[in-house]
């Protein structure tokens, strides 16, 4: 068989779009994810247990089911009873998949603080939620740092399962367009290319953010 | 709460602290006055620790009263945030220093010292930066400022953590067990530093095991043993002719530190 590149060229305009809905769903995810896997670990760790078990619950819930599913099940599940667009929903179901791993990372890193951090920062005259902000959160976010960007490596390329739902994401749009030219090869083998761009970006990203962190450690 | 320079700086009233069953402070008093420095002394598991942590209430008493500055600093009829209020305004004017200088590694040394005045007494960034650089200046570290503390000596760290205390201005300073964690080589910087205030007659209690600097900085030395105070007593008379055999015994177990100077501090 013979490969014919020009209809990718012709299609260029269109992928790119798709790796623009891509990129700007990966950050809105990892900015819902991250804030959010915070905010879940302290509640869970800090909150009687009215409060951390459902915590608890949820975070286990999206950690032992499938993403498809759980991506279903919100889009057309809840769809019966309230109409949501679909690229809401998307970012809302990856943002709590995520933050349910994000949570469980920041739950380790967190009790990973030392006791002897707390005292001192209570010593000086800061209450508990002073010493959560300045002291122990700054702390185990540079501890959470290399897994957290292995989660968000994994959650870009999870986007791709977003075309399930009809998000016009990179692998969607690239459906679209093999549906038209009939060139599947071409379309997954630049569509995999974008891909693996991507990553090299976000490891360099990564090993960077890690250089700046590690002396802060 | 009226304070006169008659107002102990630091009193404590019957101190009782149980760990489960352990009494392991059986009714501690003491009073000391401002600008004095005293020494507490013991074998670990004495209580000697856990008496300093209790006085900005890192341990919580059973029973007892401590007063700073005539204002009581445990409060039983406080409770939850009412308590978390008072307990951090107190804490504001005690500094306190950990054997293991629980500096925070994600602050440079400056951010490490200014963070405190700058979050709780809301100092501007100029003026934070302005006092950070002077007490680092004095603890001999300027030069560090923009350092994290994984780069830093233990000593090093151990002074940014006393400079870190006194950006608060504190009344009173609680050392515990400053210089323990320290290599040998170490400890002399730390104890310049802590000689240095002295000569600035800020008050302090040292829990330490450094019976040289103890015998050499203080006004008044305590030996405890077994939660209660075995003997207190001018560093002199305390170092060199202890009254208890128990005083003596520990004396004798570091090192012989109690007879060297002892014929000419007389």
């Amino acid at each position: 068989m013979e490969f014919d590149f020009s209809p990718v060229i012709t299609y260029f305009p269109t992928l790119l779009k798709g790796v623009g809905v891509t990129l700007l769903i990966g950050l809105a995810v990892a900015a819902m994810s991250i804030l959010g896997g915070q905010i879940v670990a302290v509640i869970s760790l800090y909150t009687r247990k009215v409060v951390s078990w459902p915590l608890r619950f949820f975070i286990w819930l999206f950690m032992t089911t499938p993403l498809l599913l759980q991506l279903y099940f919100l889009y057309f599940g809840l769809g019966e009873l309230i109409l949501i667009p679909a690229i809401v929903v998307g970012i809302l179901g990856l943002g709590f998949h995520y933050m349910a791993y994000n949570a469980d990372i920041f739950i380790a890193t967190i009790r990973s603080v030392s006791s002897g951090q707390y005292e001192a920062s209570r010593s000086l005259g800061f209450g508990h939620l002073r010493t959560l902000l300045y002291i122990i959160l700054p702390q185990a976010f540079y501890r959470a740092l290399p897994q957290l960007s292995n989660n968000m490596i994994i959650m870009v390329k999870d986007i791709s399962v977003l075309s399930a739902i009809g998000i016009g994401e990179m692998v969607y749009v690239s459906q679209y367009a093999i549906s038209v030219t009939f060139r599947p090869f071409e379309f997954y083998i630049t569509i995999a290319v974008i891909y693996y761009l991507i990553n090299l970006m976000m490891e360099a990203g990564q090993t960077w953010i890690e250089r700046r962190a590690a002396y802060r450690r | 709460m009226t304070q006169t320079t008659d107002t102990p700086m630091v009193e404590l009233k019957g101190i009782k602290k149980r760990f489960g069953d352990l009494e392991v402070l059986k009714g501690i008093d003491l009073r000391v006055d401002r600008g004095r420095i005293i020494s507490i002394i013991g074998p670990s598991g004495s209580g000697k620790s856990t008496l300093l942590r209790s006085i900005n209430n890192l341990e919580v008493i059973d029973e007892g009263q401590i007063l700073l500055d005539g204002v009581q600093v445990n409060r039983p009829d406080l409770k939850g945030l009412a308590f978390e209020r008072h307990i951090n305004h107190i804490r504001q004017n005690m500094g306190m220093v950990f054997q293991h200088f629980n500096l925070f590694p994600h602050l440079s040394t400056l951010e490490n010292v200014t963070l405190a005045p700058r979050k709780l007494k809301g100092m501007n960034a100029g003026a934070a930066r302005e006092l950070g650089m002077e007490l680092l200046e004095r603890v001999g570290l300027a030069d560090k400022a923009r350092a994290y503390p994984s780069s830093l000596s233990g000593g090093q760290k151990q002074r940014v953590a006393i400079a870190r205390a006194l950006a608060m201005q504190p009344k009173v300073m609680l050392f515990d067990e400053a210089t323990s964690a320290l290599d040998p080589e170490l400890v002399e910087e730390v104890n310049r530093v802590m000689k240095g205030l002295a000569e600035e007659h800020m008050t302090m209690l040292i829990v330490t095991h450094e019976m040289a600097f103890a015998r050499d900085v203080s006004d008044w030395a305590m030996f405890m043993d077994g939660g209660v105070v075995v003997e207190a007593d001018t560093p002199d008379k305390l170092f060199s002719n202890p009254d208890q055999e128990r005083t003596r015994h520990f004396l004798r177990k570091h090192l012989g530190q109690a007879s060297p100077g002892a014929a000419a501090a007389g």
